[in-house]
């Protein structure tokens, strides 16, 4: 029993760090139809936003929210820079430049800050642990599933309640069909990038919470997991992400825990096996999404 | 638009490097360096490529080598084997005499190899892994650092012949070479000296869960007496704060990935607390008389410490080349070669001789145990194990 509760936490804690990660990826490709290649890097920004900060002897609250504003910030900025110059053009000149702006922004933290890791506070609490039903677990993995929850809450309610919501909905399903009827192409376009900037932010502050420190690649991991979580839960549904980044926390955590030691090591050749035969079987991923409009 | 002006900027960079090519005067010995400031190898060799410019003004300073400017250009590798094998090449074109390699075998290799096949001495800041041998890449090859085989063993004499902890739970990061033979000659020595493995373990670098491995040793029902982890980067803070918050606090052992000020504050007082590593150096006047010296000669040109020990990779490097130049009288790279082989070095990085080119060039050298005490590394001293696994 305790074994399995202790299951459970470590998958939904990894799980709901994997379902925000995908959700701040797909919500710009579900309007743009584009992979913004730079999203690593608002996990990054957020993380060296925490470094500069750290000697100001703000409380770390008030760091990690200046911190997820400028991931905000900086999402809005991949939309100006790399995206709207080009987003007319063609699908190949977005590509490279978010890929460039990817790399961009990398280079600037390894040439002005430094290419070796560099702190970040973390609160007090990051590093305690709790103990209930025979099990040990670090308080951390415990917010990591509230913060999750109340993200994914907070996010279903916009998509929902909010008119910019549907708005982002309706440009998801048809654009051309939601400018015709005077939604602001522009807006809802910021307004994504803003919103995956937040995500990326509030899972950098988890995700750099398993760490302590940040290098200018620590953003390719998130970015890796978003790609393969959007993939298998269904690259046009936002409800898929957050399946597709559950799932795979879920195939990682019981590769760990069953796999040999002798085949452990080739535990991603496993986790990519699973997600071709999920392909396989769902071309479109787990969850199909609405019906697909035009690129604009 | 933004594509074609960076197309157009670039193109012009080339043509302005192109257009004012270096190559060396006769008055000058010029030392090439393939050292990666950009990509992922840039944490290991930016720290070099700064200690050997502090090396290079430093011997200019006090009159040059046989009598000449030293010069010394690095042109970026680009964590890239490929880029590193071109950039080695354009170097020795331009008439590099030495080849400072980055510090890994994957990447450090092409350079030694293009250094070999134009005859000269190539030296890596620290490439730790057996396979930077004489052996693989040829007669005029060196590595500065100790080989792992050293560093396995003086961290497995440090736990059971001076602390007497028996009984070890390993975990290995299938990152790479180093970090897989780190283990590996931790494991053999441990054993040969009488230690017990109870498990070992396997960790992914970036996974940032180490859940998995910690079920696993909560299932053994038994505490080991030391842990070592073999690991890379952030990765090493990641699984000792796992494993610290969960109660397991027997002491951590590691290799020099753990000199890291980066990784020291990330644990902090609280968790940062009975780890000790085996590493190249130690920045005090305790690990060598000339230490503050360099120190100061860094903070001179940087405006700055160091923060990292692995600058005095990068100036041991160029020191070295330069003895055995002095030694040879000449550039020669069988000469040089030849003086290095029989040579006995005082660096900043420990006491080195060599092992012939049939003998792999082998490093015979000290190494310098750290320890971490909340979260605040101190210099324990240096250790030459008696004995040290086959490579």
């Amino acid at each position: 029993m305790s074994f399995f509760l202790q299951f459970m936490i470590d998958v939904l804690s990894l799980g709901g760090a994997y379902a925000l990660m995908a959700l701040g990826l797909v919500i710009v490709y579900g309007i743009l139809r584009l992979v913004n290649f730079a999203y690593g890097e608002l996990i990054m920004v957020a993380g060296y936003t925490m470094y500069l900060t750290s000697g100001s002897g703000l409380p770390w609250l008030v760091m990690a929210a200046v911190a997820v504003l400028m991931a905000m910030l900086a999402g809005i900025a991949t939309d100006y820079v790399a995206f709207r110059p080009v987003r007319a053009k063609s699908v190949t000149a977005v590509l490279i430049t978010s890929f460039a702006f990817s790399t961009l922004l990398q280079n600037a933290a390894l040439l002005f800050i430094s290419p070796r890791p560099r702190n970040v506070p973390l609160p007090e609490i990051f590093s305690e642990t709790v103990q209930f039903a025979g099990v040990i677990t670090p308080a951390r993995n415990l917010i990591t599933i509230a913060t999750a929850v109340v993200m994914l809450a907070l996010f279903s309610w916009l998509m929902r309640r909010t008119v910019l919501g549907i708005a982002m909905r309706a440009a998801a399903t048809n654009f051309t069909m939601a400018r015709m009827l005077g939604v602001p192409a522009n807006l809802v376009i910021s307004s994504a990038f803003a919103i995956s900037g937040l995500l990326a932010g509030v899972v950098s502050m988890l995700w750099i919470g398993r760490i302590g420190a940040v290098v200018p690649g620590i953003g390719l991991e998130p970015l890796l997991i978003a790609f393969i979580a959007t993939v298998i839960g269904g690259m046009r549904s936002l409800q898929g992400a957050v399946l597709g980044g559950f799932l795979l926390a879920f195939m990682d955590t019981t590769l760990n825990f069953t796999l040999p030691q002798d085949l452990l090591k080739f535990r991603d050749a496993f986790t990519f096996s699973l997600v071709i035969l999920i392909l396989l079987w769902r071309p479109q991923g787990l969850i199909k999404g609405p019906a697909s409009g035009q690129r604009t | 638009m933004t594509i074609r002006t960076n197309a157009l900027v670039g193109a012009g960079l080339a043509a302005l490097l192109l257009a004012t090519p270096a190559i060396a005067a006769e008055d000058e010995i010029l030392i090439g360096g393939a050292l990666s400031l950009t990509g992922v190898q840039a944490p290991l060799d930016t720290p070099g490529f700064k200690g050997a410019q502090v090396a290079v003004k430093a011997l200019n300073d006090a009159g040059g080598l046989l009598g000449k400017k030293v010069k010394f250009i690095n042109i970026d590798g680009k964590s890239d084997p490929v880029t590193v094998g071109n950039v080695a090449v354009q170097l020795i074109d331009e008439g590099a005499k030495l080849m400072v390699a980055p510090c890994d075998f994957d990447f450090g290799g092409p350079a030694s190899r293009e250094a070999q096949s134009a005859g000269i001495v190539g030296i890596s800041t620290c490439a730790s892994d057996p396979l930077y041998s004489s052996w693989s890449l040829g007669d005029k090859q060196f590595t500065l650092s100790m080989w792992n085989t050293t560093m396995g063993a003086t961290a497995a004499d440090y736990a059971l012949k001076e602390r007497g902890w028996k009984t070890a739970y390993v975990v290995t990061d299938q990152f790479i070479a180093y970090t897989k033979s780190l283990s590996k000659y931790f494991v053999e020595h441990f054993k040969t000296i009488g230690g017990e493995i109870l498990l070992e373990d396997t960790y992914t670098n970036g996974d940032n869960d180490f859940s998995a491995q910690l079920s696993r040793l909560q299932a053994l029902g038994k505490k080991p007496d030391v842990i070592f982890i073999s690991s890379y980067g952030t990765d090493i803070a990641v699984m000792i704060r796992a494993l610290r918050e969960v109660g397991y606090n027997a002491p951590v052992l590691g290799g020099d990935s753990y000199d890291e000020p980066a990784i020291h504050e990330a644990l902090g007082k609280k968790l940062g607390n009975d780890i000790y590593f085996v590493t190249h150096t130690w920045m005090g006047p305790e690990a060598h008389p000339d230490m503050p010296k360099f120190i100061q000669l860094y903070k001179d040109m940087y405006g700055e410490d160091p923060d990292t020990s692995f600058v005095a990779t990068g100036w041991d490097t160029v020191m070295l080349m330069a003895e055995a130049v002095k030694i040879a009288g000449t550039t020669d790279g069988a000469a040089v070669a030849k003086a290095l082989e029989e040579g006995e070095f005082k660096l900043l990085t420990g006491d080195l001789s060599y092992k012939d080119a049939d003998g792999g060039h082998a490093p015979d050298k000290a190494a310098v145990l750290v320890e971490l005490k909340g979260g605040t590394p101190s210099f324990l001293g240096w250790r030459r194990p008696a004995s040290i696994p086959n490579p």
